[in-house]
């Protein structure tokens, strides 16, 4: 620092530098909020749970501090895991599916229809999101038992003419799983929807194409990579869910969140849920990047 | 106007619950033919244009397109193609795709689908940006990949929707001169639906004036302007200076409020209350107005700079109205001058 050789030039000269630094420190600043909440409520717990996994399991204790690999190695052999790390990718994939069908569909028929039907459809699709999941499943215990609501629907519709119990199978544990992630899904979706400019699809019909080839052409390409976000978010609610599926399902279905839950809390192996938990966190992140590579082609046409 | 007709309405009619929106529309646009609707926001003119283009049902009438009824047809069964106010490009196709669709709807041979996306870039000036996502051009450039994909597949009218409107100033004027060569080089037929007199006046062989889901008018822009029908035409077509009076056959004219004006007439109307209007370009300002036969003495109320020309408000009584001039008279505010113009520059109505 030189006071002697302080021209007008390099006065202005500091004081530029200073404010480029207080521009750069300004935004991290304004990002701390953020970035603390992350990092204490959910990168801390996420380091803790990955050291976890790595501890020992002796005599029944929760756990004993020290490094093994013996979980993961259990993890992959014992079918016991490997079994339920597969009925839930199925079980997830298979949900994800029917979701983003549905949610497509509901989605693009409120984004159709006139304004003022609009509100309607959305406080319909806010409405499960209000009511806690546990709440649901009581509304499906009185759904799916054999003197429940849709057995009744049923015999009195004549479909069918005994009373039936879809209660503990593993369809009643798939429409719940859906009827989770439809809101989200129907969200962004319509989301999606609503940022096309529907005289696209005058514009089609004006040129020669008639509604299906125009579904094929102009629609969906529009929404391809909506109806991936969407998928890939039910998808990983799906992976994630516990109550829904082991409330409804059978006693055999055994996902992963199901797992995790028994370990921990059945069989006070806390390293062995940890290791779960780790692979179940991978293999979304896995799916998060995947999403976000196929991504990234089909938007480049966008501003 | 020679030739077959291309389109033609007869007794249209649409409905919104209660409102009418096209109070049955009869029109007839004649093979190369260049008919505008001109009206204000809510007057039905986009309704009658989408109409034709089958985006909305009728209630009742029939549209005609070379002479076949087309009103039960789906619009992608019409022979008709829309520029929309938007341009409604496909983001996700290319220049060439999106010229190119049309052509393919219609089952036309790759080969050929090539060389017409050639030619009608060419028409349309923008030969080098056939790779290009609408993402990837501007405004004015979008509107004319828009008018090359309707243009493309030879529909028998053209259906213009306000193209131009989202467009700013200069850019407008340069595409409307570029739609009027267009129309001038390839005589297809079309509907133009605008709120811009200029614009309909400009490139248009005919005006319809719509109005509150009616056509007021249909004539030639000289016609329009000159012989206008009713108040509303006159009112909505270039400038106008309204004097509401009340005209006796013993005392002055009055304006509204009793008060006598000193307004000299030609030929004074028969007594009443009478609105007259004066076409503020044609009026004649103090010396100017010393032999013209209709005179007004009024006091100059402020006077606005507008860059070609000035514009003097003034006053009399409760009657106002401005005239523009091009350049300073010399005349200050609060100067009380005459006012004159010719017998055939107003109208009066009642």
């Amino acid at each position: 620092m030189t006071i002697a050789a302080s021209g007008k030039a390099e006065i202005y000269a500091l004081a530029r530098q200073r404010s480029r630094i207080r521009e750069r420190l300004s935004a991290w600043l304004l990002m701390l909020p953020a970035l603390v909440i992350v990092l204490v409520f959910f990168g801390i717990p996420t380091v803790y749970m990955v050291r976890m996994s790595f501890n020992l399991h002796i005599d029944r204790r929760l756990y004993v501090p020290g490094f093994t690999f013996e979980h993961y190695a259990n993890l992959f052999s014992n079918p016991l895991f490997t079994n339920a790390i597969w009925t839930t990718v199925q079980l997830s994939l298979l949900s994800a599916l029917f979701t983003v069908l549905i949610g497509y569909g509901f989605a693009l028929l409120v984004w159709l229809k006139p304004a003022r039907w609009r509100m309607l459809f959305v406080g319909l699709a806010l409405c499960p999101l209000l009511i806690s999941e546990i709440s649901i499943i009581f509304g499906w215990w009185m759904f799916f038992p054999k003197n429940g609501l849709l057995s009744y629907a049923l015999v009195s519709s004549g479909l069918i003419t005994d009373k039936i119990s879809l209660m503990y199978t593993e369809f009643a544990a798939f429409v719940g799983l859906v009827y989770v992630t439809l809101p989200y899904c129907f969200f962004i979706l319509l989301s999606i929807f609503d940022g096309i400019d529907k005289r696209v699809l005058e514009a089609s019909a004006d040129l020669g194409a008639p509604p299906s080839i125009t579904f094929r052409e102009v629609l969906l390409p529009l929404t391809r990579s909506g109806a991936l976000v969407a998928f890939s978010q039910s998808f990983i609610w799906a992976m994630g869910t516990y109550a829904t599926p082991s409330a409804l399902g059978p006693d055999t279905l055994w996902t992963m969140g199901y797992l995790i839950q028994e370990q921990m809390l059945g069989k006070h192996n806390w390293p062995m849920a940890a290791a779960l938990s780790v692979v179940l966190v991978i293999g979304v992140t896995c799916v998060m990047v995947m999403t976000r590579m196929l991504m990234a082609k089909r938007v480049a046409f966008h501003d | 106007m020679a030739g077959e007709t291309a389109l033609e309405l007869e007794r249209i009619r649409r409905n919104y619950g209660s409102v009418v929106a096209v109070d049955n529309v009869s029109l007839a646009v004649a093979q190369g033919e260049f008919v505008t609707l001109l009206g204000p926001s809510g007057s039905g003119k986009t309704t009658t244009l989408r109409l034709i283009g089958g985006f909305e049902e009728l209630d009742s009438g029939a549209i005609r397109i070379r002479g076949e009824r087309v009103d039960h047809l789906p619009a992608y069964q019409r022979d008709t193609a829309t520029i929309f106010q938007s341009g409604a490009l496909f983001p996700h196709k290319t220049v060439a795709e999106n010229i190119a669709y049309g052509l393919r709807m219609r089952q036309v041979p790759r080969a050929q689908i090539a060389e017409r996306i050639r030619q009608v870039l060419d028409i349309v000036r923008l030969t080098e940006f056939e790779e290009r996502y609408p993402s990837q051009l501007s405004g004015g450039q979008k509107q004319r990949v828009a008018l090359a994909r309707s243009l493309v597949v030879r529909p028998t009218i053209l259906l213009f929707d306000e193209p131009l409107s989202a467009l700013d100033l200069s850019l407008r004027l340069q595409l409307r001169a570029e739609i009027k060569r267009l129309h001038d080089e390839l005589a297809f037929s079309a509907i133009y639906v605008t709120h811009d007199q200029g614009e309909a006046m400009a490139m248009s062989s005919r005006v319809a004036v719509m109005n509150k889901g009616r056509i007021e008018q249909i004539d030639a822009p000289t016609r329009l302007f000159h012989e206008p029908t009713n108040e509303f035409v006159y009112t909505f077509i270039g400038e106008s200076c309204c004097l509401p009076v009340r005209i006796t056959s013993t005392a002055k004219p009055q304006d509204r409020t009793g008060q006598p004006v000193e307004l000299k007439l030609e030929q004074k109307p028969p007594e009443g209350e009478w609105r007259l209007y004066v076409r503020p370009s044609r009026l004649k300002l103090a010396a100017e107005a010393q032999n013209a036969p209709n005179r007004l003495s009024a006091k100059i109320h402020f006077i606005e700079f507008l860059g070609d020309f000035y514009r003097y408000h003034l006053k009399s009584g409760a009657l106002e109205l401005f005239s523009d001039h091009r350049g300073p008279t010399g005349y200050k505010v609060g100067d009380i001058i005459d006012i004159g113009w010719s017998s055939r520059d107003m109208q009066a109505y009642r």
